[in-house]
């Protein structure tokens, strides 16, 4: 987030698009909800009827797959009608006029062909949101799991600097993070194109700098993406894999694809607190540590770094991460990977014997700090009492809740032309209706800890497919009933929930479920920039397999 | 900001101007009681428990609003200028306590379980049920330990004084606790379970501790877990005093009892060995070798004779002394029949020690009815289950008749009768003249109860000192278990005679928090308050509406091995609970005792102002059901109060609660508490019930005087990145919640940010390393060691034959900074390859 949630009670308009806030952040979403309780007003893009539509001023029931048209729709009003903010733009943007002709063919008439939103309710919202004071975007993986990704973030990018609402409190690019700390994972470089920091593998400086902290300079290619490594399995370029605490084999799309990419390894090893998915498949298998049996920091969707602390022992022989990676490390004669206490070294000894000498997180902390500036001002003492968002680079920084207040990093902010293009699969005579995927409240990603906290199941009703009574008519499917889901790539089956939710031509499916995985069905197309799967949207076809409802009549 | 200047309770305070005093006197450290305030929420329905006396108030414009005349609420009062107020006047504390007594007049529930309350140690009973019903066996054990060290042994051979007073024998059978109890330390021992039981920092004080049985170890465990230096003198080459001498091994196996002596010796305890006081030492001994204090647990294993002629006669013991040899062992040769002296529990362990020591006929003779022995009746059934026979209403006159060929003694015998009831209506028995009748037996024991002491101490000065009952027990203090000896104290069977393990192991706690007050000269920790709600003190007063909709549900029987065969050996009888046994009986609970004993706040302020809840009175019959139907929270409008708190914290206005009628001191009747269709099930109503009317589906385990720690930590769900804490207790964490003061969420959760965290406990968590040996084979665990070698093996051979690009890791989201950082570290410095990536993208 360039803004912090402290500041979403202070946005006079919320714009929030391809986030089902209140179900996937529901504090976020809370936080929502005071905002409009205090007069700050709200715009939906969303295809389904989510719980934020109840609040909204205007819902633009966009279809999947359309968000880039939507957004150039909207930009166009605010340019044509001369709603930009001039002087932002002159001051701290390059590229306007290229974004303005790329823009300029997208009238509302020509959005709404593609999105099936009303043209009026477009204008409606480029009004609305380009006369804000303060006006915040918001979104998740509505906006970003899809070939488009990268494209409909830039052009989100585009509405807000041509409004200029980032670099002030209560407005700003808001993407909500999905995952604990996605967003540390991303800061720490566990990426094949960046190293801590965002500092990418290609920068000689960088790499140089880094590579004297480390003791060995870092390669100047680029690695493989996660959705690049499952080809790469496939055909054997990767022979042996680590994963540390994931289940890619039910949260890739397309699992069956990513579960044969697996089986082809050499060596698989897998480090859980559960026996996953992904787990079964390993060679090797290591217990880890739950967050509460471990110290260390999370980084939020708004850049703070908190605290986590151990609480309880972990059971029987799990270790914690850190402490599994310095094993390995020692086993495999590295020298000081995982930074260890002073005077303290893992070294060989006897025949086989190690000595590992136990990590302290906050010393790994210490050389982070040393490898990526940004953080260099935090340390344990200081988030002792909370948590510190970064950039923050010296020791008296208070940390930036608010991100270019005072400028961009590289200058001046750039608009990037963005042409619509559409999703890589769509709905034909075979597969007639668009399939979309999310989460419910109660769940959480792949489920292996929600599904083990009983008073989360018992809050939760199991997989199901939303449907719309148009088309749950039109197949003669009724509530309740068993449908099959069908896609090129496999099928499921699970309840049918007939609702309004979703439009005429679409269902949504939740992707917790192992028993019913979504993910057997989506697609592993990519965008072309940042290798995210199209998991949003793809062309499905519903079957009725039975009434089970009529059949206990029957039997009763 | 402009303030104010004002003064409470005589401080002179200065405040922000436009606050209330409620707000300014928390500010200033001033505590005023509430059942209802809210921060920022006011209500119209007010508990006017927060009154306070201004004397002065018509000066500052304000009228007043309640019964006595000067009383204001402080919730609703704005601090003004000048203003003198009193927070504790007589005026305000009487309003208040009139107000609390109306408040609970309708509040209908148990603070404490009967089983809990009837315990005489004080065990938390339902606490350690309900672990075992999560499963959660190690937390069962670690509560029980507590308060009770030796949970092997009492779970074996305890009266159980709290199953006769389980609210489930009004619907069927009590719970079958005790066994619980026992399974819980069994599982604990066969999964080698290190409890780590804390210890305080070292005070630096010595305490000695005469006797090695229930009270010495006891009292060895509390001191040690306080952080004293402690040594235990044990005459007998081994440890354990009654547990290991007194009951014999089908009773408490000896492993078992090695076990659980090992486990309170980890701690870090001294022991001395074959060391007799008065003998090898003496009280003054210790005090020149530094001790600071002296716990005297010697037991009460000093047979009383039998007073009959040729009483020393071959082949007639007493009752320790025969428990002694039989428990170390001894090979002797007690021939065919024999007769016990004697209807205590003792006697019972006698009679049945002699079946399995191959003698056929055991006879237990007693003077009055069987109903009428000491025993405990459960002792009496398993002795007459294992073929001891009875002879009742007989006494013993002499043993020195002649013998026939085939037997060793001659017991004369005397039949006796229920004499005329004396004043206290009791009726002694007395001889039936002529009635002599002889029996013929080989081995006679007598088992006529216990003293502390032969005659008098041996040893020294102090020894001869120290006040003797007649009874020939210890003298001490029952409030400071301290003899008449500066220094030194004392409790279990050595002072009471023999009573219940459990009661020695109370008595015993009790002597080391004495100690403990004693050598670090400080006073001692208050005793807990005795208030408790109920909804019945006997099951006479328990109204059966209580237990509509339970359906029956049988106690779990014990599996034992049947008599004809235990009798053979001295193998344990009862074989104890498989965990669904155990699982089935925990579930069985009916919880009657408050899951919010620890945040109620109603208990709390009726604490500190003296309520008499007894004389004032409270609910004495449900009105309402539990309501069970919403997913996360047990809803008990019984309990409720109608403070509105939990309406006010919702932040999705998804709670309704209303009364049909509303009488005059603000009682509710008709109460309902109704989650709309809105809730999101967040919990924080829960958080900021008053009373134990909201519960937590998955914090069924009540949380007493146990300490329970709050560590703050980080939501591990989404990116919003809630602040939490884990309310830990022991090794578990036995619910989440929310700082109010903490963002970025303050103090909000979402259902899986409060109720979400089963996980950390579940079984299915990954305890070992696994391996795949071959390639299609399974998983198998495997040491550390083992799958670290195998794992860089793999590394290398790949790194090797295809480089380092061949290899590729995935980090997680869910993991931290520092590992995610060093993970790729070890890709990038170590391997030497950027295939290094997480799962941001999905």
């Amino acid at each position: 987030m360039s803004n912090n949630i402290g500041d979403i009670i202070d946005n006079d308009v919320l714009f929030v698009i391809g986030s089902n806030t209140t179900e996937t952040h529901p504090i976020i979403g809370l936080r929502m909800r005071e905002a409009i309780k205090r007069g700050a007003r709200l715009i939906v893009a969303d295809p389904r009827r989510i719980k934020l539509v109840d609040d909204a001023v205007i819902w633009l029931r966009h279809r999947p797959g359309t968000d880039a048209a939507l957004i150039n729709g909207i930009c166009h009003v605010i340019l044509s009608e001369g709603l930009a903010d001039e002087q932002f733009i002159a001051e701290r943007t390059e590229g306007f006029a290229a974004f303005s002709s790329a823009v300029a063919d997208c009238t509302p008439e020509w959005a709404e062909k593609i999105t099936g939103v009303p043209a009026a309710d477009i204008v409606e919202a480029a009004r609305l949101f380009a006369g804000a004071d303060r006006a915040g975007t918001y979104y998740t993986m509505g906006i970003t799991q899809h070939s488009s990704g990268t494209s409909n973030v830039l052009a989100l990018a585009n509405l807000v600097l041509a409004t200029g609402n980032i670099g002030k409190p209560g407005a700003g690019l808001n993407p909500l993070r999905g995952q604990n700390n996605v967003q540390g994972a991303s800061d720490m470089g566990c990426n094949p194109l960046n190293l801590p920091g965002y500092q990418r593998v290609d920068n000689d400086e960088a790499r140089k700098r880094i590579g004297e902290i480390w003791g060995h300079e870092p390669k100047a290619e680029p690695g493989l993406t996660a959705t690049e490594m499952t080809p790469a399995m496939e055909n054997g370029a990767i022979a042996g894999m680590w994963i540390m605490g994931e289940n890619p084999v039910l949260s890739d799309p397309n699992m069956s694809h990513a579960r044969r990419a697996f089986e082809k390894l050499d060596f698989l090893l897998v480090q859980d607190i559960f026996l996953t998915e992904t787990a079964e498949l390993a060679d090797v298998v290591l217990p880890a540590a739950s967050f509460a049996e471990k110290n260390g920091t999370f980084t939020n969707t708004e850049r703070r770094i908190q605290r986590i602390r151990r609480a309880v022992r972990p059971p029987g022989e799990a270790r914690d991460d850190l402490t599994i990676i310095n094993l390995v490390t020692a086993r495999m004669g590295y020298d000081h990977i995982v930074p260890l206490s002073r005077g303290f070294t893992n070294r060989l000894y006897n025949e086989g014997g190690y000595v590992t000498a136990p990590p302290l997180c906050d010393e790994v902390f210490e050389e982070m700090g040393r490898v990526w500036p940004a953080i260099a001002g935090i340390n344990y003492d200081r988030l002792e009492h909370g948590g510190l968002q970064w950039p923050c680079p010296h020791e008296n920084h208070p940390g930036t809740p608010v991100l270019f207040e005072d400028g961009f990093p590289i200058g001046k902010a750039i608009f990037t032309p963005v042409e619509w293009q559409g999703p890589r699969e769509m709905p034909d005579a075979e597969y007639p209706l668009y399939l979309s995927t999310g989460r419910v409240l109660a769940q959480y990603h792949t489920g292996t800890m929600t599904r083990r906290s009983q008073i989360l199941e018992d809050a939760d009703n199991g997989p199901y497919v939303e449907i719309s009574p148009e088309d749950a008519e039109s197949l003669g499917i009724d509530n309740g009933d068993t449908v099959r889901a069908v896609t090129r790539r496999g099928d499921i089956t699970l309840p049918a929930l007939v609702t309004e939710r979703v439009n005429k031509g679409m269902v949504f499916i939740p992707f917790h479920y192992r028993e019913a995985a979504a993910n057997l069905l989506t697609n592993d197309a990519l965008d072309p920039v940042c290798k995210i799967p199209e998991a949003k949207v793809c062309a499905v076809r519903l079957e009725k397999v039975s009434n089970i409802s009529n059949m206990a009549e029957l039997d009763r | 900001m402009s303030t104010v200047t004002l003064h409470i309770d005589g401080n002179e305070i200065v405040a922000e101007k436009g606050l209330t005093i409620l707000e300014v006197a928390g500010r200033a450290g001033i505590a005023i009681p509430t059942l209802c305030y809210v921060k920022g929420k006011p209500t119209d329905k007010q508990c006017d428990v927060c009154v306070v006396e201004i004397t002065d108030y018509a000066r500052h414009g304000l009228k007043a609003s309640l019964d006595t005349d000067g009383l204001f609420r402080a919730c609703s009062t704005l601090a003004l200028d000048g203003m003198d107020i009193q927070t504790g006047s007589k005026a305000a504390t009487t309003f208040r306590q009139d107000r609390l007594a109306a408040i609970s007049k309708t509040h209908f529930g148990d603070c404490k379980a009967p089983c809990n309350l009837t315990c005489p140690g004080q065990i938390n009973v339902q606490g350690y049920i309900a672990h075992v019903a999560k499963g959660e066996y190690e937390e069962a054990l670690r509560l029980v330990m507590e308060r009770n060290p030796v949970p092997f042994s009492v779970g074996r051979v305890c009266p159980r004084f709290c199953e006769t007073r389980c609210r489930r024998i009004l619907v069927d059978d009590p719970i079958h606790i005790n066994h619980l109890k026992r399974f819980v330390a069994d599982w604990c021992m066969t999964h080698e379970i290190n409890l780590n039981i804390p210890r305080e920092k070292s005070t630096g004080k010595r305490i000695a501790v005469i006797g090695g049985g229930p009270a010495g170890l006891t009292a060895a465990y509390f001191l040690t877990r306080k952080g004293h230096d402690v040594t235990i003198f044990e005459a007998a080459p081994k440890l354990g005093g009654a547990l290991r001498y007194g009951f014999p091994e089908y009773k408490i196996p000896k492993d078992v009892l090695d076990y659980e002596i090992n486990t309170i010796l980890r701690m870090g305890i001294s022991i001395r060995l074959n060391q007799n006081w008065g003998k090898d030492f003496t009280i003054q001994d210790l005090t020149e070798q530094g001790y600071d204090a002296t716990f005297i647990g010697i037991g009460a294993c000093v047979d009383e004779p039998l007073e009959i002629p040729c009483s020393r006669k071959p082949h007639v013991y007493q009752a320790m002394e025969f428990l002694r040899m039989i428990n170390e062992g001894k090979e002797i040769e007690f021939g065919k029949s024999a007769a016990v002296i004697g209807g205590n529990n003792t006697a019972m362990e006698v009679a049945r020690s002699l079946l399995r020591k191959g003698v056929d006929s055991v006879t237990i003779i007693y003077p009055r009815a069987k109903i009428e022995m000491p025993a405990h009746q459960r002792n009496i059934r398993e002795a007459e289950r294992d073929g001891v026979e009875f002879l009742l209403m007989a006494s013993p006159i002499e043993i020195c008749g002649k013998s026939t060929e085939d037997s060793r003694l001659r017991l004369d015998l005397i039949r006796m009768k229920l004499g005329e009831p004396d004043k206290r209506g009791r009726r002694e028995p007395i001889p039936i003249p002529g009635s002599t009748k002889k029996m013929y037996v080989d081995t006679i024991v007598s088992s006529l109860g216990q003293a502390a002491v032969k005659e008098h101490l041996e040893g020294g000065e102090i020894e001869s000192q120290i006040e003797l009952s007649p009874k020939y027990t210890i003298v001490a203090n029952p409030r400071s278990s301290q003899t008449n000896i500066d220094g030194v104290f004392a409790g279990g069977d050595a002072v009471t005679g023999p009573k219940s393990v459990i009661q020695a192991v109370v008595a015993a706690r009790r002597a080391a928090e004495n100690i403990h007050a004693y050598v670090m000269n400080a006073d001692k920790e208050p005793a807990e308050s005795r208030f408790n709600f109920t909804r019945g003190k006997t099951f006479d007063d328990v109204d059966l509406k209580n237990f509509e909709g339970i359906a029956v549900k049988l106690r779990e029987k014990m599996p034992e091995r049947p008599a004809e065969t235990a009798v053979q050996d001295f193998d344990e009888v009862k074989l104890g609970y498989n965990e669904k046994m155990a699982r089935r009986e925990a579930e069985r609970c009916l919880s009657c005792g408050c899951t919010a004993f620890d945040r109620c706040d109603l208990k709390r302020h009726d604490i500190d102002y003296n309520i008499n809840i007894n004389k004032t009175g409270m609910g004495v019959k449900p009105f309402y059901k539990i309501d069970n139907s919403h997913p996360a929270i047990t809803v008990d409008p019984n309990k409720c109060i109608f403070c509105f708190r939990c309406v006010r914290y919702c932040e999705y206005d998804a709670l309704e609660v209303r009364a049909q009628k509303v009488v005059q001191k603000g009682q509710p009747f008709g109460v309902e508490i109704h989650f709309k269709d809105n809730c999101v099930s967040c919990g924080k109503c829960v958080e900021y019930c008053s009373t134990g009317a909201l519960n937590k589906k998955n914090r069924i385990v009540p949380i007493q005087a146990e300490e329970v720690k709050a560590v703050p930590s980080t939501c591990p769900y989404c990116g919003t990145g809630c602040q939490i804490e884990l309310k830990v207790k022991g090794n578990t964490v036995m619910e989440i919640g929310a700082d109010l003061e903490q963002g970025p969420n303050f103090g909000d959760l979402c259902v899986k940010g409060r109720f979400g965290h089963n996980f950390i406990h579940h079984p299915d968590r990954l305890r070992t390393p696994m391996i795949r040996r071959r390639k299609s084979g399974s998983l198998e665990p495997a040491s550390w060691a083992e799958a670290l070698d195998f794992i860089a093996v793999k590394f290398r051979q790949i790194l090797e034959d295809k480089g380092a690009d061949a290899l590729a890791g995935l980090s997680s989201a869910r993991c931290t900074n520092e590992e995610n950082y060093a993970f790729q570290k070890f890709f990038r410095a170590g391997i030497g390859t950027n295939n290094v990536d997480h799962c941001a993208r999905y």
